[in-house]
């Protein structure tokens, strides 16, 4: 579908699953309704919004799609059925992601039915490159697998903290990987992109935090990989996730959103930018989002730049920043940048080049070394006053070479240190760093965290955790360590990572 | 039966593929025969009503009226509706109301002009978020069969009979095509063969559960019964005809085992005919797939919901050429079917009268049903979409009165 008029309102429904239901007799609708078809003239008007986003469903009835229509065809073999929301009481069309059918693979229709699924927002179908990104969340994985159904709850703060600090986080992974020696890197199912992760990101945020979604007035995504040159992937993660408050009558979010491109610390930038933004009362923006999204970008092996390939992942990472019910404080800040070209890709180009040698000491371990010694110096800090160091991990040796250079043992840097279970996920690196430290962080510990952004640039921030911090922990099933180690994870081969990896563009 | 609209002439191409020919040149084979059938010249005729789905996108014709002014050279009214019953419908009226006492009603599509692409247009017709959800134009046929397996229980032994009794409905159909000169597959399947397929394609349904995607015309030639009189003998009378219409998104509809269309329009159809169901001793159902043509069998009353399987597969044992029903015959598509006999969406429908028309004059040759009682009557059943849109029309045959 070309028409731009169409693809939004097609998305407009469909990425949140929008519906209505009639005030009086409580039928519920898929899609908007101005009136009820049983009340009538009366409902006109009184129909009151719903959405399924983060609901369960059920499938119903399914069966196996071996020749799916021509935009389909990309997405290979896929399960496809009927799933019903509120015992019934809507029913809607859904395809069922996540999953690779093996050729002769038997397929048992009846012990997937029944079964309860989560709505996943993914791209709908392949289109041309030169073409708008359609996306759907008519896909759905089983709620008992590997992407786990949470229930949103906004909850009330009851705490005001002196300081900015981080309210909430989401990180998402994918459940493919690949495992090539020491590492496991994370491979984007066919349907997903960079866009698609940073709502993913954006939603487990949101779940693990509490905060409700209209207080978020600004949200910024930092990515290298959006498939749009010019078009912002926050716009889509504003009105998928409805942050700010909402227009309904025109379908417009009162909230800002802003797309960041700074390589690797596109999304760690503005942490600084969300927190100073919260805490300046006239703002009034009580919390704002940071997404750091990649589907990190590589050549293939053999072409210039292919050496990228080794390490590259999919991720996204949420973090939602305020002065309530904070989890850690951001105790300071320092920034160092210079004119570098370590690392870059032209317009047009699909993928980056990288200047070799020259990454490490003149780029990486030059800009995430003096970024860190600043703000410890700054704070007059040493090494032994911070319980972890988490630095952007483009692979395993930079990391562990900075951290020992800057005086860290491995206890301090080994908990933050996750490229080796999923790769590097470029914006979403250091960020995937932090969250696994908060995973497992106790109240009153300082983190320190050193993004990396070829270019070049660092940006170094000094988190201490709050006594919030165990009590959120509740929220979120979907962890780090739920994802690193997940019986539901599928291993793929190059061929088909790499498949997955360009995933549903055509010529 | 006077005051009923009356077929004199009925005419159609083989259905298929028309790799060498045009939409308009299929419609021309078909108007000459129905025209020669009826002895009556272009010029007799005060309007058409003829019917394609997919033209405008698989030949990017805009105005088909105009095609067809140029053709016949005639300025007469022309329009243009989606399936033929919806054109038979416009004409009924048009006759009925007093407007006009001639007209042609004519079906025509082009499918495999735009072979690569059609299914995706036929999915997004049919039904546009089940599309963009991902549905093919198989996959609705197949969620309506274990939505029906879950409603009835079946499983089991049972199970395995009930899956054979679509297949045969697959087989008889490509039998009574055998004997059908204008068919689309004139070739004898196996029971084997249907459930093959299902195995190769992993599916509840396989290749030949599936009717296929056609070209072809049909025309019919449409009177005044007075007017009628003039031309032939024994015209066949459209005695009831209804149409009614269903949720386009096929999983928000209550019954996803049913078509609700169908139901409604049996029932006035046969109201407006004045006869009853056991009078009907033939029907042309719509059988997009061997679903569709059980589900449509209940849907018609002729069987007890749950239950067409039982008599479908106890009728293939050792099939006669009908369905045995409560010890009564019913013949079901004796053309082929959707399935042998092709469907080339706005003709499909001109190809049910073109039978049944044939059927009721006793000049269907080698297919000819045995007529068990008089009066005789038939209906014909065809849906649009997925059972988004449904019409049922009774014909009988007047002479013998």
């Amino acid at each position: 579908m070309s028409s731009e008029p169409i693809e939004r309102r097609v998305s407009y429904v469909g990425d949140r699953l929008r519906g209505s239901r009639c005030i009086f007799c409580g039928k519920e609708y898929f899609d908007l309704r101005d009136y009820c078809g049983n009340c009538g003239r009366k409902s006109y008007g009184k129909m009151a919004p719903i959405d399924f986003f983060f609901e369960k469903g059920q499938l119903e009835v399914c069966t196996f799609v071996n020749k799916p229509t021509n935009k389909f065809t990309k997405l290979g073999n896929y399960i496809y059925g009927i799933v019903s929301f509120h015992n019934g009481k809507v029913r809607v069309p859904g395809r069922l992601t996540d999953r690779l059918w093996k050729e002769n693979e038997e397929i048992d229709l009846s012990s997937l039915e029944g079964r309860e699924v989560v709505p996943r927002f993914r791209r709908r179908y392949a289109v041309k490159k030169s073409e708008i990104v359609p996306t759907i969340s008519l896909a759905f994985t089983f709620a008992d697998e590997y992407y786990p159904y949470q229930e949103y709850q906004a909850v009330k703060p009851n705490k005001e903290y002196e300081k900015p600090g981080i309210v909430g986080y989401g990180v998402y992974v994918s459940r493919f990987r690949i495992k090539e020696s020491f590492m496991e890197r994370s491979v984007p199912f066919i349907d997903e992109d960079a866009i698609t992760a940073a709502v993913e990101a954006g939603k487990l945020a949101l779940i693990h935090s509490g905060v409700d979604s209209r207080l978020i007035g600004k949200v910024y995504v930092g990515s290298e990989s959006n498939p749009y040159a010019v078009k912002p992937i926050a716009s889509k993660v504003a009105q998928v996730l409805k942050l700010g408050e909402e227009d309904k009558a025109d379908g417009v979010q009162y909230v800002d959103a802003v797309d960041t491109e700074f390589a690797c610390k596109a999304a760690t930038s503005m942490f600084k930018d969300a927190a100073s933004l919260v805490f300046y009362p006239d703002s009034h923006t009580p919390c704002a989002m940071v997404i750091g999204t990649d589907n990190s970008q590589a050549a293939p092996r053999g072409a210039p730049g292919g050496e990228l390939d080794f390490f590259v992942g999919y991720g996204g990472c949420a973090f939602i920043f305020g002065m309530r019910d904070v989890i850690a404080e951001i105790e300071g800040w320092h920034s160092c940048t210079s004119d570098t070209p370590d690392f870059w890709r032209r317009d047009g180009e699909p993928f980056p080049r990288h200047g070799g040698r020259f990454t490490g000491d003149p780029a990486y371990f030059k800009h995430v070394g003096k970024a860190a010694k600043k703000l410890m110096e700054k704070l007059r800090l040493q090494p032994s006053d911070i319980r972890y160091f988490v630095s952007h991990q483009p692979n395993i040796r930079f990391p562990v070479k900075i951290a020992k250079t800057l005086g860290f043992k491995e206890e301090q840097y080994q908990p933050g240190l996750q490229v080796a279970r999923f790769g590097n996920t470029y914006s979403g690196a250091s960020p995937l760093g932090l969250a696994a430290v908060l995973d497992i962080a106790k109240p009153e510990e300082r983190i320190l965290v050193v993004s990396y952004g070829s270019g070049a640039g660092s940006d170094a921030y000094l988190f201490r955790t709050t006594s919030q911090l165990p009590e959120k922990r509740e929220r979120q099933k979907f962890t780090i360590q739920y994802q690193a180690q997940n019986p539901y994870i599928e291993y793929v081969d190059y061929g088909t990572y790499r498949k997955l990896k360009l995933g549903l563009e055509t010529d | 039966m006077g005051k009923f609209p009356a077929i004199i002439g009925v005419g159609r191409t083989r259905f298929g593929e028309h790799y060498e020919r045009s939409p308009e040149k299929l419609i021309e084979e078909a108007w000459l025969r129905a025209s020669k059938e009826a002895g009556i010249e272009r010029k007799d005729l005060q309007a058409g009503y003829v019917a394609d789905y997919f033209l405008p996108i698989t030949n990017k014709f805009g105005l088909e009226e105009g095609f067809l002014s140029e053709l016949t050279e005639l300025h007469v009214q022309m329009e243009i509706t989606r399936s033929f019953s919806s054109a038979l419908f416009n004409a009924c009226n048009a006759i009925q109301a007093g407007r006009y006492d001639l007209v042609l009603v004519g079906g025509m599509e082009k499918m495999t002009d735009r072979w690569d692409k059609i299914r995706d247009d036929l999915m997004l017709l049919e039904d546009p978020w089940s599309y963009y959800a991902g549905c093919t134009p198989e996959a609705n046929h197949e969620l309506m069969l274990r939505a029906y397996i879950k409603k009835y229980g079946i499983n089991g032994s049972e199970l395995e009979k009930f899956n054979h009794a679509l297949a045969y409905i697959s087989v008889k159909n490509h039998k009574h095509a055998l004997k059908n000169e204008y068919a689309q597959y004139r070739r004898e399947i196996k029971v084997e063969d249907v459930l093959k397929q299902r195995k190769i394609a992993r599916k509840p349904l396989g290749l030949y559960d599936f009717a296929p995607i056609s070209d072809g015309a049909t025309a019919v030639v449409l009177a005044n019964s007075e007017v009628a009189k003039k031309y032939t003998d024994n015209p066949v009378y459209v005695l009831g005809c209804s149409s009614a219409t269903d949720y386009i998104t096929f999983p928000s509809r209550e019954d996803l085992t049913h078509f609700l269309v169908t139901r409604i329009c049996i029932e006035d159809a046969l109201k407006m005919a004045g006869i009853s169901r056991k009078d009907i001793q033939l029907v042309e159902l719509y059988d997009q797939s061997t679903v569709m043509e059980m589900v449509s069998l209940e849907d018609l009353g002729f069987v007890q919901e749950g239950k067409a399987w039982m008599d479908i597969y106890e009728s293939c044992q050792d099939y006669k050429g009908y369905y045995e029903i409560d010890g009564k015959r019913l013949y079901v598509n004796t053309n082929g079917g959707l399935k042998a006999d092709g469907n080339p969406l706005g003709a499909t429908g001109g190809a049910q009268v073109f039978e049944v028309f044939k059927q009721l004059r006793n000049e269907a040759g080698e297919r000819q049903i045995e007529i068990q009682s008089e009066p005789f009557y038939a209906c014909t059943l065809e849906l649009e979409g997925f059972g988004t849109k449904g019409y049922v029309y009774v014909f009988g045959r007047g002479w013998n009165e």
